[in-house]
């Protein structure tokens, strides 16, 4: 095996164009990664400044019922390993507004500097290590084992069982030594710059990475087979591109069109929405009908009336709304659990939903935000309906204490991820066996 | 010793029937045949590569085994084309890999190579940038470095130049010397009354002639050639 690997450590890092791929791919990472950070942190100096005017804004308010209409505003805080995601991430860079009216909004701002920060595209670490390393692993692939009449000679010397296996072991060897250390070196590099990951996240980020090599691993052997296929032929490079183009854009995108198929059977949000503005409107519409038949009620009594009503709100409308809103997310993550199990049939369809998730802006990140967003609110609106008719204008308290308007979303695996690694695994053991039987015949027969 | 018993093979349009030959050590057998495919056929059926339709092969009277096992017998074809190893490693590791791998003596390559007049800085380059010639000699090197007590040729030195043949001469005449009992495949009538000490024919499946290779050479070998290679 030290023979195996003496040698193809010369054959892959003794090429000069090997060196330059592999040189490209990690400039291209670490510049992805330090471009990840710096909006790491200037999600972080706008943090302090989001914090000091919601600060800012509390202080201005006049009275409660000011107060239940701006509400507040909820910051979506990633987790500091999504500068290593930044671009693979479900969500884009959120918010939501916290107050008395019906509906739930999360919305994202395209405000001055946001305008430029075009997300998408594959453009961060696990993006570039997607289509770079992909294509390159393919191509080593297809690399590994020349040519039938290289693979006679040496047939002559040993068996070509053990030249195949220990050939695949040795390069497979070098490369996730490559990819671990390259991964590695820039986690390091980002804490050596000052950003602290939690126990957690170092976990999660080494399970990214062994799925990644797991992955990378599933390429190479995919090279591998294909080039015995189509019979060690230049034709390889055609059906290069049509493999590589079928794992990497197809696959992952019928799989998105799958889940939006899939998420047609909701209901609309904005039905959900009417629906709840109707149950208000229902309540509002009988306040006002009894001050109609009550038209020269006091002061004094409607303020007990909204009272009241608004109780009544509380105990009855209200807890129809968050019902109606609470099943909705529901369905929702029901969708989503759907295209979890979908995506992990196959590796890259599985590794754009892992990379969602470890991002912290994934689905499940979704529903956290969701669910904290929901939360959040209830205790908001009882806070509010108590100052509103319970005491005085005279100062107007916030609602928000320390940084309860951050959402602090955590990355995470999911829950599929074992079953995705061992589905992944399944794969290149198969493409790995697929590929001897034909190559033998290759090479004693032809 | 090479010994062929009743050995039928057939794939295509060639084929061989009943064919029985044995090659005593120190000696050198040319079997001619006029068909390259055949040869080649032939060649991997005795590699191993391929099984024989009928009949056995015996190396120092052991069967011939299983495909996937190293033969006990130097295997040395025709240098197929250098774009077949288009491979990435330089020579001196690709020679240092096989004989670590293949429990060959790289006394023994270097020994052939300086026999060959190998120029030594070629061990730095890669194997794909080699000259067909250069590349020809690493391998005739490779093959011969197991120290096999048999010896089995398909054409090797067909389109090399003829400062290299006289070299592969002079090391089929090492071999030989040293004991090895050696079977060439080929279709130069010429050449086989040149090197062999016996000559066997081929023609349409079967081994009709054999002779020493001393009688070729008071033989009309343009009769020979014509009766069984044309």
């Amino acid at each position: 095996m030290l023979a195996f690997l003496r040698f193809e450590r010369r054959r892959i890092f003794g090429e000069k164009k090997n060196l330059i791929f592999l040189a490209f791919i990690s400039l291209l990472s670490a510049y992805f990664v330090w471009s990840g950070l710096n909006e790491y942190r200037q999600f972080q100096a706008e943090k302090k400044i989001f914090i000091k005017f919601e600060k800012e804004k509390i202080s201005q308010i006049v009275n409660y019922a000011q107060y239940g209409v701006f509400g507040f505003r909820l910051l979506y805080e990633v987790s500091p390993l999504n500068q290593f995601f930044v671009n693979s991430s479900v969500l884009q860079d959120v918010e939501s507004n916290i107050d008395s009216l019906e509906a739930i909004k999360m919305e994202s701002s395209f405000k001055g500097k946001k305008l430029f920060l075009k997300r998408g595209y594959f453009k961060d670490f696990a993006g570039i290590i997607f289509i770079f390393g992909s294509l390159f692993m393919l191509y080593l692939g297809h690399l590994a084992l020349v040519s039938p009449a290289y693979l006679r000679i040496i047939s002559g010397c040993m068996s070509l069982k053990k030249y195949y296996g220990l050939t695949t072991a040795a390069r497979l060897f070098w490369l996730d030594l490559f990819f671990l250390a390259l991964g590695l070196g820039l986690f390091f590099q980002a804490q050596f710059e000052g950003v602290g990951f939690s126990g957690t996240e170092k976990m999660i980020y080494l399970f990214f990475l062994l799925f990644l090599v797991v992955l990378l691993n599933f390429f190479y052997l995919l090279g591998q087979l294909t080039s015995v296929l189509v019979g060690f032929r230049n034709i390889f490079f055609l059906w290069f591109f049509i493999v590589w183009f079928i794992c990497i854009f197809l696959l992952p995108e019928m799989n998105r069109i799958s889940v939006f198929n899939q998420s047609l059977v909701l209901e609309s949000a904005e039905k959900v929405n009417l629906e709840k503005f109707r149950t208000l409107m229902a309540l509002e519409k009988k306040f006002r009908d009894y001050l109609k038949v009550n038209p020269a009620t006091p002061m004094g009594q409607i303020r007990q009336m909204q009272k009241k009503f608004a109780v009544q709100f509380i105990n009855s409308s209200y807890l129809v709304n968050s019902g109606l809103e609470t099943k909705y997310l529901r369905d929702v993550e029901g969708v989503i659990s759907g295209h979890e199990r979908q995506s992990v049939l196959f590796p890259t369809t599985f590794y754009q939903f892992l990379t969602g998730e470890a991002s912290g802006k994934g689905y499940y990140g979704y529903l956290d935000f969701m669910d904290y967003i929901m939360k959040l609110r209830n205790r908001f609106m009882q806070f509010y309906l108590k100052k509103r008719y319970e005491s005085n204008d005279a100062t107007v308290e916030s609602f928000v204490h320390h940084d309860e308007n951050i959402f602090r979303a955590r990355s995470r695996l999911p829950k599929t991820f074992w079953l995705g690694l061992l589905a992944t695994g399944f794969y290149s053991v198969a493409f790995f066996a697929m590929a001897y039987w034909p190559l033998r015949r290759l090479v004693y027969l032809s | 010793m090479i010994t062929l018993k009743n050995l039928c093979v057939e794939h295509g349009d060639f084929y061989l029937s009943d064919v029985s030959l044995q090659v005593c050590n120190g000696e050198i057998y040319f079997l001619l045949n006029r068909q390259n495919s055949g040869n080649d056929l032939l060649f991997n059926v005795l590699s191993g590569f391929r099984a024989p339709a009928a009949g056995e092969i015996f190396y120092d009277e052991c069967l011939q085994g299983s495909a996937e096992r190293p033969m006990p017998a130097a295997l040395i074809n025709k240098v197929p084309e250098a774009a077949d190893f288009e491979t990435e490693s330089r020579i001196g590791d690709w020679i240092d890999f096989l004989c670590r791998c293949g429990a060959l003596r790289r006394e023994n390559v270097l020994q052939t190579l300086m026999v060959l007049n190998f120029n030594e800085t070629n061990l730095q380059k890669k194997v794909r940038d080699l000259p067909p010639e250069i590349f020809r000699q690493v391998y005739l090197a490779l093959c011969l470095a197991g120290n096999a007590p048999n010896l089995v040729i398909n054409d090797f030195i067909k389109g090399t130049e003829k400062r290299l043949e006289m070299k592969f001469n002079k090391l089929l005449g090492q071999k030989k010397a040293a004991g090895q009992a050696i079977l060439y495949l080929g279709n130069d009538i010429i050449y086989a009354a040149e090197i062999a000490d016996r000559v066997g024919f081929i023609k349409n499946g079967h081994l009709l002639f054999e002779a020493e290779a001393v009688d070729i050479k008071d033989m009309d070998i343009k009769d020979l050639y014509y009766k069984f290679l044309s």
